[in-house]
């Protein structure tokens, strides 16, 4: 009896001290995380102007912001610039993983590092060079479009900042540029986990290295791909930096790449309304949580279907 | 062991530092040093005056914080409620219609000593205006006006078969109708040229010509019957409409490219552009000249400096104020860096009136841009502006990319302000 009791009471006090532990991190989130959301969704009830004061207002941000055709725009731009960044960047980032899985591969440590470095470059100074490259009469881009022979099939001049589809190609591909060795690594970490012996057998059952990588490598990889997915559509709901160096506050003239942050930025630097500002970051928040939701049971369902 | 190393280390360290501390301290309050805050953007601040003024007063270190103008306008607003302010703000014209509603966060430049009022005489006045608060509080001072005038390509205009010399080329242009016509004429020729780096441009030297901008003298807003804000938008979409410019954006990589390349024949240049033409297109020197601007009058931009009312030094930070816009300043400030003086008596001055430039082909600079300054007419600045300039500037910019018609543009962008101003 004795010997149950000293063992329980020690193990009630660890838990206590446990606590005690990481009880810095939540406070430190409460400070710094917490209590900003909260005084968001405090301010998104008001009209809100450092200057001039604010005022309560109910629900009216909100219900502007439902009737808001610009708040719509933002939300297609932010979809569209995460679709034509995150698909191409992850077939890329799988087939250079693939390469660098190759166990013949040479210099492995270098190619690793390499892959690296536009991960550890300001998304700034990648955004100021990348509107360089895509300057209309001057970009590099354009000229190399038209040596490759595209103007023969109407392809010229192309205004990379003035037209919806173009800008966010040229954003996109600066997220790309950015995030594709990062990605990569993630990708080849994990298979280099996949055990030997499943490519083995794949190849005495004559299996090509294609068939391999289709039916091998990416069915092991399914926990790490809806990682990055939900890594991704978090990050891509928060694209700001890109479009904000690449076309200003207001996203171009028709707004065509205004995303959801840059929306609630321009709010608070032209508008000057913080209220409104609040409110979309509020939208913003229930967006990512309703993705986040799908994104879990969606992955629930592949891999319960799995096991 | 290796416990007691560190220990002993640190105690050791931390010593030292109370040693330290206690033997500068007294040292340094001795000479009763002042830091003086200031939040700028651009070139407002000129380093090299900074090191002057250093010379001048040594116990005084200014320190600046530099950001662009959106950018400083924002840490400003949420800043000046709180105690959390610099000592020194500058404030730009297209935000001064905001900021000078806000008297209670500002100091009144009478109250010091010596007051305001008594330097008024010196500056040009509608400019100095701009900084006087309705109900009279005087809010700041001018460090620069804009001017404005056409800067031009004197090979291009001679390719192209027009006039070259600065009077002949004036001429062409009485009035923005024959600027426009001018451009066409020089597109025709001149295949897969522009006339003017980018045609909204003149949106803003139109509006600035008027008696009356977004607001009325009363402050109520105007933007959509002003007949000179529609004129204005106008002769935009008509240049935009006739190809005379580019589809680039000022200052862009593309932009200065274009510069270099001779893409232009002519830029709607205030004084302190000139600068930035001879900096990112230096090889093009002696091919350039500047007429006046259609009408004559113009302006764009001009910052002035603001002392916050929570401010930890106001007396220090009106004597630096004082200094940094008096007249020797300001021509330094104009022969060094071509940013257009607000004292008026420097443009009769023979070092600002007669400069020229080789840069500019000798151009009379300083005459030019008194004359265009001098004209202009002062108008209502109201909380808006820099949001109405925006808006209106995207619709322009649609019509330039052949997006929307002029009257869809126009529409689109009073339906877009109304929205955004509630």
């Amino acid at each position: 009896m004795a010997f149950r009791s000293s063992t329980v009471a020690p193990k009630n006090r660890g838990d206590r001290w446990g606590l005690l532990y990481v009880s810095p991190f939540f406070f430190i989130f409460g400070i710094f995380g917490l209590l900003p959301i909260l005084f968001t969704v405090y301010v998104s009830f008001f009209h809100w102007d450092p200057l001039a004061g604010h005022n309560y207002i109910g629900l009216d941000n909100f219900r502007n912001l439902f009737t808001d055709p610009y708040f719509y725009r933002a939300v297609r731009n932010t979809f569209s610039i995460f679709l034509i960044s995150f698909v191409p960047q992850t077939i890329l980032a799988l087939l250079l993983a693939n390469f660098l899985a190759n166990p013949q591969l040479k210099f492995k440590v270098f190619w690793r590092t390499i892959l690296l470095v536009p991960w550890v470059t300001s998304i700034l100074s990648v955004a100021i060079i990348f509107s360089e490259l895509f300057g209309q009469n001057y970009g590099m881009v354009n000229v190399a479009m038209h040596y490759l022979g595209l103007s023969h099939i109407g392809i010229h001049d192309v205004n990379w900042v003035g037209q919806t589809i173009p800008s966010h190609i040229a954003i996109s591909s600066m997220i790309i540029y950015r995030n594709l060795g990062y990605a990569s690594l993630i990708y080849l970490a994990s298979m280099l986990a996949i055990p030997r012996d499943l490519y083995e057998s794949a190849s005495l059952d004559g299996a090509s290295k294609l068939q391999q990588f289709r039916y091998v490598t990416i069915p092991q990889l399914k926990n790490t791909l809806t990682f990055m997915l939900i890594v991704g559509t978090i990050g891509g709901l928060q694209t700001f930096l890109e479009p904000l160096t690449y076309g200003g506050v207001q996203g171009g003239d028709s707004r065509q790449f205004s995303t959801l942050a840059l929306y609630l930025y321009e709010q608070i630097i032209i508008n000057n309304k913080f209220g409104y500002a609040a409110a979309i970051g509020v939208a913003i928040t229930i967006l990512t949580v309703i993705i986040s939701g799908v994104n879990f049971l969606v992955t629930r369902r592949i891999s319960g279907g799995e096991s | 062991m290796f416990r007691g190393n560190l220990r002993k280390f640190f105690v050791a360290g931390i010593s030292l530092f109370t040693l330290l501390g206690g033997v500068l301290s007294p040292m340094s309050q001795a000479a009763a040093p002042i830091n003086l805050s200031i939040w700028t953007y651009g070139n407002v601040i000129d380093p090299v005056l900074i090191a002057q003024y250093k010379k001048l007063h040594p116990n005084i270190t200014i320190v600046a914080k530099k950001s662009d103008l959106d950018g400083n306008a924002q840490a400003l607003r949420y800043a000046l409620p709180s105690s959390a302010v610099p000592d020194i703000a500058a404030v730009e014209i297209s935000y001064m219609g905001e900021f000078r509603n806000y008297t209670q966060y500002l100091t009144d430049l009478s109250t010091l000593t010596p007051g305001a009022p008594s330097l008024a005489s010196k500056y040009l006045s509608w400019r100095w205006n701009n900084m006087v608060a309705d109900s009279g509080q005087v809010l700041g001072v001018p460090t620069d006006v804009g001017g404005l005038a056409v800067a031009y390509r004197i090979d291009l205009f001679k390719k192209a078969g027009l006039p070259t010399a600065p009077a002949a080329v004036s001429a062409l242009w009485p009035t923005w109708d024959k600027f426009i016509e001018t451009g066409k004429g020089y597109v025709a020729k001149q295949k897969g040229k522009a006339f003017i780096d980018i045609a909204q441009t003149i949106y803003t030297a139109v509006v600035n010509q008027g008696a009356q901008k977004y607001y009325d003298g009363s402050g109520n807003l105007v933007y959509d019957n002003n007949p000179n804000i529609q004129a204005a938008f106008n002769y935009t979409a008509a240049a935009s409409q006739a190809n005379l410019g580019t589809n680039v954006a000022q200052y862009s990589p593309d932009w200065n490219v274009g510069l270099n390349k001779g893409l232009y024949a002519t830029v709607l240049a205030p004084a302190w552009m000139l600068q930035y033409i001879k900096q990112y297109a230096p090889k093009t020197t002696g091919l350039w000249n500047i007429a006046t601007l259609p009408g004559n009058a113009g302006n764009q931009g001009g910052s002035a400096l603001t002392i916050p009312t929570h401010a930890a030094h106001p007396q220090e930070a009106w004597d630096f104020i004082r200094w940094y816009t008096a007249p020797a300043q300001q021509k330094f400030e104009f022969i060094n860096n071509l940013t257009f003086p607000t004292v008026t008596s420097l443009y009769t001055d023979p070092k600002v009136g007669d400069l020229k430039d080789p840069f500019f082909n000798n151009a009379p600079i300083g005459k030019i841009y008194s004359d265009s300054v001098k004209s202009v007419q002062p108008f209502q600045l109201g909380k808006k502006d820099r949001l109405i300039d925006s808006t209106i500037g995207q619709a322009l910019s649609r019509v330039q990319l052949g997006k929307q018609l002029p009257q869809a543009a126009w529409t689109q962008a009073m339906s877009d302000i109304r929205r955004a101003i509630n």
